[in-house]
């Protein structure tokens, strides 16, 4: 009955060889695989949705498709306690200020799953005045699902890859236990248009400048100086 | 007497569970995993667990369902694949996100335009999985496909694809939506003979 079953993915994959007689006692795996295999199995969904997806996103998790199967089922209202962030649906301008929050007051290792056209890349709203053409420009993304919207299964596909993504994670490497703070990302305002503080730079030395003179309006403004025309 | 209505909700979960065992015993192990199986846990008759186990098993789509387009690829009596794709445009023009980009290539020597495109690429992240472009498309070039296992790690490398990734063979697209590929075989076969028809009257008269 044993030697039909698949192999566990965890135990004795770390490269040394278990002799026969204590297979039934030992077992050998790496600190990584367990402690893979502990955060793969308990990922926590935050509970929010922002459009159509999140129709889609509430059948995976009703009994139909289960969430429960893969650990997932705890989706939590609050960012302190959710490891997952499903972007499911159009991110409008007003809605990627909240989002950003809700990014920062996650605690680390958080990933990031954008479902559907609009998260990923505007989807049909891409030109909208009012849309962001990709939640990826404002917050980390680790797995892109395409689709309008992704069926249940798909979405369950695309939390596969997350967990294929947490399985590729070492313990000495990932960017949560290294020495530093991590900064945040500087929350996006909403005025007029939207306005990303990470280009604050950009937008001064651009307004600083002075303002180009018409050509029609002054013929000769290239070939004079300014201050010669005014004396 | 309080707490009537809360034994009669343990009673309906305590029902439901058993009749879980119940099903499961009744179908002897070809419940899970097998199509009959599915087809009864989809079906309004099924009692206990109707949870498709993903991974291991699929619910199979129905015909009309629609993901990504897919460009179709007639094989010839060589094994050469050439394109139904004429590079028209049309796709490009009634795409309602405008995600379809056409590379239209002329022939070197005679500067005429080549009907098959160089390259086509659709961003998946924008499509909006409508099928305009396939109801439109003159030749029966482009289709939507089935498949929905599409997730990636980077979408500026992966999600957009191009005409290598979006070419399928035409025994593909008969395997998938087979209604529609017979009916639409019959319509190009009955096309085909009013044109060879209309040739032959034309040149009856001139004899």
């Amino acid at each position: 009955m044993t030697e039909n079953r698949p192999a566990n993915p965890t135990v004795n994959t770390a490269g040394y060889e278990v002799p026969p007689e204590l297979r039934q006692n030992i077992a050998i795996t790496t600190l990584d695989k367990i402690w893979n295999m502990g955060r793969r199995y308990s990922v926590w969904p935050m509970m929010f949705g922002l459009a159509c997806c999140a129709i889609e996103m509430i059948c995976t998790a009703a009994s139909r498709y289960d969430l429960a199967r893969f650990g997932m089922e705890v989706m939590r209202p609050s960012p302190r306690q959710s490891d997952l962030m499903i972007v499911s649906g159009t991110v409008t301008k007003k809605m990627i200020p909240q989002i950003v929050r809700l990014y920062n007051q996650m605690p680390e290792p958080k990933y990031v799953l954008s479902m559907g056209a609009c998260a990923s890349g505007g989807g049909p709203f891409k030109e909208g005045y009012n849309v962001v053409s990709g939640v990826d420009q404002y917050v980390p993304v680790d797995v892109y699902i395409p689709g309008c919207p992704p069926t249940p299964q798909a979405l369950l596909n695309g939390l596969m890859k997350i967990q294929e993504k947490i399985d590729s994670e070492s313990i000495t490497k990932v960017r949560w236990y290294r020495k530093g703070e991590i900064p945040e990302i500087p929350v996006p305002l909403l005025g007029p248009d939207i306005i990303d503080p990470r280009e604050n730079a950009m937008i001064k030395e651009y307004t600083s400048k002075p303002a180009p003179v018409p050509l029609a309006a002054n013929p000769q403004a290239p070939a004079t100086p300014p201050a010669a025309a005014t004396s | 007497m309080y707490g009537i209505g809360v034994l009669k909700g343990m009673w309906v979960t305590l029902v439901h569970f058993i009749q879980t065992f119940v099903d499961d015993i009744k179908w002897a192990g070809k419940r899970y995993y097998t199509p009959e199986g599915i087809a009864h846990r989809s079906s309004k008759d099924t009692k206990g667990i109707f949870t498709v186990q993903y991974p291991e098993e699929k619910l199979p789509v129905p015909e009309e369902f629609r993901y990504i387009p897919i460009l179709l690829q007639e094989e010839d009596e060589h094994g050469n694949l050439h394109d139904r794709c004429t590079s028209c445009g049309i796709c490009a023009k009634v795409c309602p996100p405008q995600c379809i980009w056409i590379v239209r290539t002329e022939d070197p020597v005679t500067k005429r335009p080549v009907p098959e495109p160089v390259d086509f690429f659709i961003d998946v992240d924008i499509c909006m999985n409508c099928g305009y472009c396939a109801e439109y498309c003159p030749f029966d070039a482009i289709k939507m496909d089935h498949d929905y296992e599409l997730a990636t790690f980077d979408r500026h490398v992966q999600n957009i694809y191009n005409k290598e990734k979006l070419s399928k063979p035409v025994s593909y697209y008969a395997k998938i939506r087979p209604t529609n590929y017979a009916r639409e075989e019959a319509l190009r076969a009955a096309e085909a003979a009013k044109k060879v028809e209309a040739a032959a009257a034309k040149a009856a008269p001139a004899s």
